[in-house]
């Protein structure tokens, strides 16, 4: 009744387009988040325009004519003190108020919400969904006015998650499970931030949230989960790029560019000749063959997937977290394949060249 | 007609306390409070400089959503540098060091502040915690954010080396900001003259004593904070560390402890400036003496209890952020109560628009502004959305540059005549004020709407909301015509020193003691203790066309003088 009310007085309801304030609402905490913050604004224009046009008005009436001193106007006056502090008290109270009950209605996720687990690191966004044992990165896809829960956790710093479409957000802390919950109101892909400082790639710690119907959301999901189980070898580099590769992006460049690790661009040819020194000055050659360490050099990118503070590359800082457990073993095929096939799979300035059906990109 | 004297007689012209003695070593290890308040505002305004620079480079670096020239290493290093520096080598220190130590021993009619030895050290302080700030970015860069926030501090691989001497600056800084709180509680309660009860004392003194008892009780506490974080860092002793079953979210309880408590460390001396600018400029008795004193108490006293409004989405239970929403308001009503007293002092007034009166001006409109986007932040649903995006950014720069630092600046044009004896261009003082104001608006204005419309804090590059890159090209405009009028400010005041008309005693028409001593004050400040009357009634004051500035009336008797007769 209320929130009705609110509606008409400001003018907004549910699924609103992008305002001069705020980005478009899509999901129902929005709509509830948005006549809060429009009611904020209409006090404070109110106040805002009270105050600085009595100041223009007293600019002006009052400027200085002359240097003669007038001195006749009042120097206090106690009830006028009582009312100017009584009433912004009261207004205070009642925007309290109403934050206070438009943010507790939104921290019980709501019985029966699908429910997502977010693994946060340097610098990418891991979506698990237990239902359907499918593995999203940098991407995230959730059915339309169903309420999903994201159960949140770090392995690194601490980090957080804003969709600003759905007005929600929460920091995601090593060592422990924070939550969120949102209910998509509009089919559509919306910009996923991180909004914790968190170094070198913070700027760069996206991802796209899809919002799909909800009965496409079930068949899409199986799909996802046992997509590349059944691919052949072609398949697998196309897959990888366009599935996998999200995850090392914020580090490893395609173009050659050094960034935070090494460029994946000519790395097949490094590690099959060997060519690759690391910190402790051993290097690869000296690994590989048949009584070695790996034995065949697919080996080497495997163990530096799975245990990457093994070995650490000469000139980097050994900053990559392990994947142990985020990737089955056809997945590090997949990837392997890739790193085989990434002349096929780029251009030279490192865009992808192909979908993930291996069809040429437009 | 003994004290007749104390007002109408000019000192000597040729001794002050600027040629009183000769050297650079006179200057250095000097105890005299006005020297080493203008060796505060020297050394503040080049650490301003510095950090302009680097707020600059932000800016135009944002021009485009990839970036412009710098790699995400250095935009993380420029806006560490940027904001470290100015919160704890400007704005801090700014008002209290700089303006305070010249101005608040001549307010009470006092020589010097109770500890002038302490005041030096203070300086020293300050000058290692810029040696300290500076020694971070030599030996490999600092880009935790002025924040620190754990565990990216304490993660050697995340965070650059030089979080551990910067943490030293700090903690260096922290004291220097107690010895002087310490200086200026025990002065005021000590060495007030005869006369000037507590509530005669001008507002700028009491908002430097609420300061001051902010400064003493909250600082120790990033103290402690600091140095846990040091030996975090180098031994791991795993109090905010969670690999080792730490808490890196207590960090943030401890820093925002001090930190938001130092808000008003910045916000309270300059909201004292500006009381001042508004009553002296407007030649009116300020309105509503008590309230405004008052509510910088209540802010002082309030401010140590809002800080978890800091902390709405880093996980902590949804009653402590009910608690800590309900008491952030109650800091808005004592603000509120100022910026309506201040309105109601122009009332009436006789209003001149010299620059420090520009500056008062800007302060109550950005204030304003400041002041009611802070209720959208202390309300806990739509604070979830603005949470770390440019809207904080926007609301804390109205407050922290737009109100502070236009306080400080404010201030530094309303004291000059007084602290170098000279006067400085009216009209490209006031040119210099309006491009500060207009300027301002236009770089922070619309980051308020880039915050809310998806833009998160610290992010070098915004490749995915390409479409608000409108935005940061304006804020980037705002910034250059700031800059300007920043630089057109430099000019004319070094400017002044050297071919300056020369200050009479008092310029404005000013009540305080500091305007009843010559331009620049002698050594000793005064040659006698100077009697109090009520420091806002303008009415015994005229101005005087040969002298170019105002004089006590004819035939009106100084207040010691009525006292003595009733006696």
């Amino acid at each position: 009744m209320m929130s009705s009310a609110f509606s008409i007085l400001f003018g907004t309801t549910v699924g609103n387009p992008e305002t001069f304030w705020l980005p478009e609402q899509a999901s129902t905490a929005a709509h509830s988040v948005d006549i809060t913050f429009v009611l904020i604004n209409w006090i404070c224009y109110f106040f805002f325009a009270a105050i600085v046009s009595s100041l223009v008005f007293f600019c002006v009436k009052y400027r200085r004519k002359s240097h003669v001193m007038v001195t006749d106007g009042p120097t206090h006056n106690t009830t006028i003190e009582i009312v100017w502090t009584v009433l912004p008290l009261l207004l205070v109270i009642v925007i309290f108020v109403v934050g206070m009950r438009g943010y507790l209605d939104l921290q019980e996720a709501p019985e029966g919400c699908y429910e997502v687990q977010v693994t946060a690191q340097k610098w990418s966004w891991t979506f698990d969904h237990p239902q359907y044992g499918a593995t999203q990165v940098a991407e995230l896809t959730v059915p339309l006015g169903r309420p999903v829960r994201l159960l949140m956790t770090s392995k690194d710093l601490i980090h957080s998650l804003w969709i600003p479409s759905f007005r929600v957000k929460m920091d995601v802390i090593p060592g422990r499970y924070t939550s969120l919950w949102f209910e998509a109101t509009k089919l559509g892909v919306f910009q996923l931030n991180c909004t914790e400082y968190c170094g070198k790639g913070h700027s760069e710690m996206l991802a796209k949230v899809h919002v799909v119907p909800a009965d496409e959301f079930e068949p899409y999901m199986v799909k996802l989960a046992s997509e590349y189980e059944d691919m052949t070898s072609e398949q697998l580099p196309a897959y990888a790029i366009n599935r996998l590769y999200n995850r090392c992006q914020s580090c490893h460049t395609l173009d050659g560019t050094v960034s935070t690790g090494p460029s994946f661009m000519g790395l097949w040819d490094r590690v099959n000749t060997g060519a690759v020194k690391f910190t402790s000055g051993e290097s690869l050659s000296s690994l590989l063959g048949s009584m070695t360490e790996y034995g065949v050099p697919e080996n080497y990118i495997r163990a530096s997937i799975l245990d990457p503070q093994k070995h650490i590359v000469q000139g980097f800082l050994g900053a990559m977290p392990s994947f142990q457990g985020q990737l089955k073993d056809k997945q590090i095929t997949a990837i392997i394949e890739m790193f085989k096939n990434l002349e096929d799979l780029t251009d030279a300035d490192g865009n992808i060249t192909v979908n993930r059906d291996g069809t040429p990109k437009e | 007609m003994m004290s007749t004297s104390i007002y109408n007689t000019d000192a000597s012209t040729t001794d002050n306390y600027l040629n009183h003695t000769k050297g650079v070593f006179s200057w250095l290890f000097t105890l005299d409070h006005k020297r080493i308040g203008m060796m505060y505002l020297v050394c503040v305004l080049t650490a301003f400089f510095i950090a302009g620079v680097f707020a600059m480079l932000i800016r135009f670096h944002l021009l485009t959503p990839e970036g412009m020239f710098m790699t995400q290493d250095q935009y993380n290093q420029a806006f560490t540098a940027h904001g470290a520096m100015m919160v704890f080598l400007v704005i801090i220190p700014g008002v209290p060091a700089a303006l305070g130590n010249f101005v608040l021993p001549i307010m009470l009619g006092a020589k010097d502040v109770a500890f002038p030895r302490l005041n030096l050290f203070s300086w020293w302080l300050w000058v290692f915690g810029l040696i300290f700030f500076l020694l971070s970015l030599a030996v490999g860069g600092l880009d935790t954010g002025w924040t620190f926030y754990t565990p990216y501090s304490i993660d050697k691989t995340s965070s650059m080396g030089g979080v551990i001497p910067a943490l030293a600056g700090a903690f260096v800084l922290g004291f220097s900001s107690i010895f002087t709180g310490m200086n200026f509680i025990v002065t005021i309660h000590r060495l007030r003259p005869a006369g000037m009860t507590w509530f005669r004392m001008p507002l700028f003194l009491w908002a430097t004593y609420a300061t001051a008892i902010i400064q003493v009780l909250a600082t120790p506490v990033i103290g402690i904070t600091l140095l846990l974080l040091i030996v975090e860092r180098s031994v791991g002793i795993g109090i905010f560390d969670p690999a080792m079953g730490g808490d890196p979210v207590l960090y943030q309880h401890f820093f925002w402890f001090y930190s938001h408590p130092a808000v008003y460390i910045m916000i309270l001396p300059a909201m004292g400036v500006v009381s001042e600018l508004i009553a002296v400029h407007s030649h009116r008795h300020i309105f509503g003496y008590k309230f405004i004193a008052y509510s910088s108490i209540a802010i002082a006293l309030f401010g140590f209890l809002v800080w978890g409004h800091h902390m709405f989405t880093s996980g902590q239970s949804p009653l402590m952020n009910v608690i800590f929403s309900l008491i952030t308001f109650s800091v808005s009503i004592p603000s509120a109560v100022k910026v309506f007293n201040w309105l109601a002092t122009l009332y009436k007034g006789s209003i001149v628009f010299n620059a420090p009166m520009l500056y008062g001006l800007s302060f109550i409109f950005i204030f304003t502004i400041g002041g009611l986007t802070g209720i959208h932040l202390g309300t806990l649903a739509t604070d979830v959305h603005l949470h770390d995006t440019y809207f904080v950014v926007a609301h804390f720069h109205y407050v922290m540059m737009g109100s502070a630092l236009i306080g400080f600046i404010g201030g530094i044009h309303h004291w000059w005549p007084k602290m170098t004896g000279k006067l400085y261009n009216e009209f490209w003082s006031r040119f210099a004020a309006i491009l500060v104001f207009i300027g301002f608006n236009m770089t922070f204005f619309t980051q308020f709407m880039l915050g809310s419309k998806g833009m998160p804090r610290r992010y070098a590059t915004y490749v995915d909301v390409p479409e608000l890159q409108i935005y940061h090209v304006i804020s980037t405009i705002g910034s250059v015509i700031m800059a300007v009028g920043f630089v057109i400010t430099a000019i004319y005041l070094l400017e002044s020193i050297f071919r300056g008309r020369k200050a009479p005693r008092n310029p404005w028409g000013g009540r305080s003691l500091e305007w009843q001593c010559a331009s620049p004050p002698p050594w000793n400040n005064f040659d006698e203790q100077p009697v109090v009357g009520d420091c806002y009634d303008f009415s015994v004051l005229e101005w005087d066309d040969e002298e170019q500035g105002y004089h006590w009336k004819e035939g009106v008797a100084h207040p010691g003088e009525e006292e003595s007769e009733i006696e």
